[in-house]
């Protein structure tokens, strides 16, 4: 009987200390905790592009000038989007940042959030597109928790903004990618104020992602908006201007966070103007 | 390195060490080990297929298999040194879109034990590495026929872990209970630290992942 209390003394004094350890340990290390890399148990912020949306809409309403800057596959290039943050900080007339996709290299939560917290480093608000490195595992669950949908629109003075899901080769054509149904939706009931267009996604048409067997139906309806100004994506980490479809309409490929430079467009009564801008 | 080369020389590494048991097992008239004051651990050898029987249970909480997981191990080397466990974890809906199990094959080598107070023991350090594995259709161990060759080029089924951790035991000398420990470890795995090794923007805080967990060791029975 004595033996096992002594034991028990033993243990309670060592168990104490040890649980004590451990306890410091976990109260400094809660977000290191971790069930699995692709699980969708998600830190800070959720629903990132429709605060972000409203916060546009509300700063540009009524105006006649729109300027934006789009960035793209910023995907493990945390140093260089850091330095864009910086750049895009240091203008003083953006109205917001379109980021084209592509925001993890190998659809992590992590990713997701580290990327997010980056970007929430911009005075002014972004909104992101999906890219198809964010549709690997679970990144498509991840991308909607953090971001919002992935087909989506939104209104920045006179002109709509359409931001698309293009990678069809990640969801094996089976299902409506690029979703025309969308478009057409959005053709069809145009906000009040409305004038022009701007058409926002990662892949390019004719790239091995898009679904090149609709691509002119896809420009077609791109086209049923009202005025559309010109298009653009990143993905294939490169900056080019191509007229695909030969009708004057403009498709703007920006290059990626590792190649440093980011693309800027003004809208107004004039027309558009665009910019690469190297940091 | 070549990431392929990387994959093919760790592969060949967990698949070495999981191989080791059944070489160290057999090793009983290697000769004997220094002496040490303080490291009193000593391997209680199964003779022939029971050494296919388990030496100790374990438990762990995250650490990238799971929310929990359980199973079971096999100790070897003359101080039990080294120690290989297989791992059936889960991951429930709330953290997946589907209830999830994930598999996790863990290799340990634990260079120094210290025992004091007769019934107390501590690792203060110990290494290795696991490779964790989940079910699910969205996750491939080779990509899917659609992509052109090499396209990701990774798998997002199989994720290779390297931890540290510490241990601390108390022993109630039970007939069945030979000793019972609680263990922390700090891991990463191979995709956070290439995203660290070219980013200082990523801290050690943001790569590394705590778990911690019980581990049970068995005592041979006669």
């Amino acid at each position: 009987m004595h033996i096992l209390f002594t034991h028990f003394r033993c243990f309670r004094s060592g168990f104490i200390q040890v649980c004590f350890c451990l306890g410091v340990l976990m109260l400094g290390g809660c977000d290191m905790i971790e069930y699995h890399p692709y699980d969708l148990d998600i830190d800070g912020e959720t629903d990132v592009n429709r605060r972000n949306i409203e916060r546009i809409e509300t700063a540009t309403y009524g105006k006649e000038e729109i300027r934006f800057a789009v960035i793209s596959d910023t995907q493990r290039w945390y140093d260089e989007t850091e330095d864009a943050v910086e750049a895009l900080n240091r203008r003083d007339d953006l109205d917001f940042v379109l980021h084209t996709g592509d925001i993890s290299d190998f659809g992590l939560k992590l990713e997701f959030e580290k990327q997010r917290d980056i970007l929430s480093g911009l005075r002014v608000p972004f909104v992101c597109l999906l890219g198809n490195h964010d549709c690997l595992a679970t990144g498509l669950d991840v991308f909607r928790k953090i971001f919002g949908t992935e087909d989506f629109a939104f209104t920045a003075g006179n002109v709509r903004f359409l931001c698309l899901n293009t990678n069809a080769l990640e969801f094996d054509y089976s299902s409506a990618v690029p979703n025309i149904q969308f478009i057409r939706d959005e053709g069809d009931h145009v906000p009040e104020g409305v004038e022009k267009t701007v058409v926002a996604m990662h892949s390019g048409p004719f790239s091995e992602q898009f679904n090149n067997n609709i691509a002119e139906y896809f420009h077609y309806y791109l086209k049923e908006m009202p005025d559309l100004q010109f298009c653009v994506y990143g993905h294939g980490h490169n900056v080019s201007v191509d007229e695909f479809f030969d009708d004057g309409i403009k498709y703007y490929e920006c290059t990626c966070a590792k190649k440093r430079s980011y693309l800027f467009f003004t809208l107004n009564s004039n027309g558009y103007t665009y910019e690469v801008v190297n940091f | 390195m070549k990431w392929s080369i990387f994959k093919l020389l760790l592969a060949g590494g967990m698949a070495g060490m999981t191989l080791l048991p059944l070489c160290a097992q057999n090793d009983s008239i290697a000769p004997a080990v220094k002496e040490r004051r303080w490291d009193k651990r000593e391997h209680l050898r199964y003779e022939r297929w029971e050494r296919l029987k388990p030496t100790h249970l374990k438990w762990q909480y995250a650490g990238g298999m799971g929310v929990s997981s359980i199973g079971v191990g096999w100790d070897y080397g003359r101080r039990c040194q080294w120690e290989t466990d297989i791992q059936l974890g889960y991951l429930p809906r709330r953290y997946a879109e589907k209830f999830r199990l994930t598999f996790t094959v863990k290799q340990n080598y634990i260079p120094w034990s210290i025992c004091f107070k007769e019934h107390w023991m501590a690792d203060p350090f110990y290494c290795g590495l696991y490779i964790t594995t989940i079910a699910g259709d969205e996750f491939w161990k080779k990509e899917p026929g659609r992509y052109p060759n090499k396209y990701y080029n990774f798998s997002t089924k199989m994720r290779p872990y390297i931890f540290v951790g510490q241990r601390f035991g108390f022993s109630p000398r039970h007939d069945l209970v030979r000793h019972v420990s609680l263990f922390y470890e700090l891991s990463t795995c191979e995709l956070y630290l290439i995203s660290k090794v070219t980013n200082k923007s990523l801290s050690m805080r943001d790569i590394l992942r705590l778990s911690f967990g019980v581990k049970v060791q068995l005592f041979r029975d006669e």
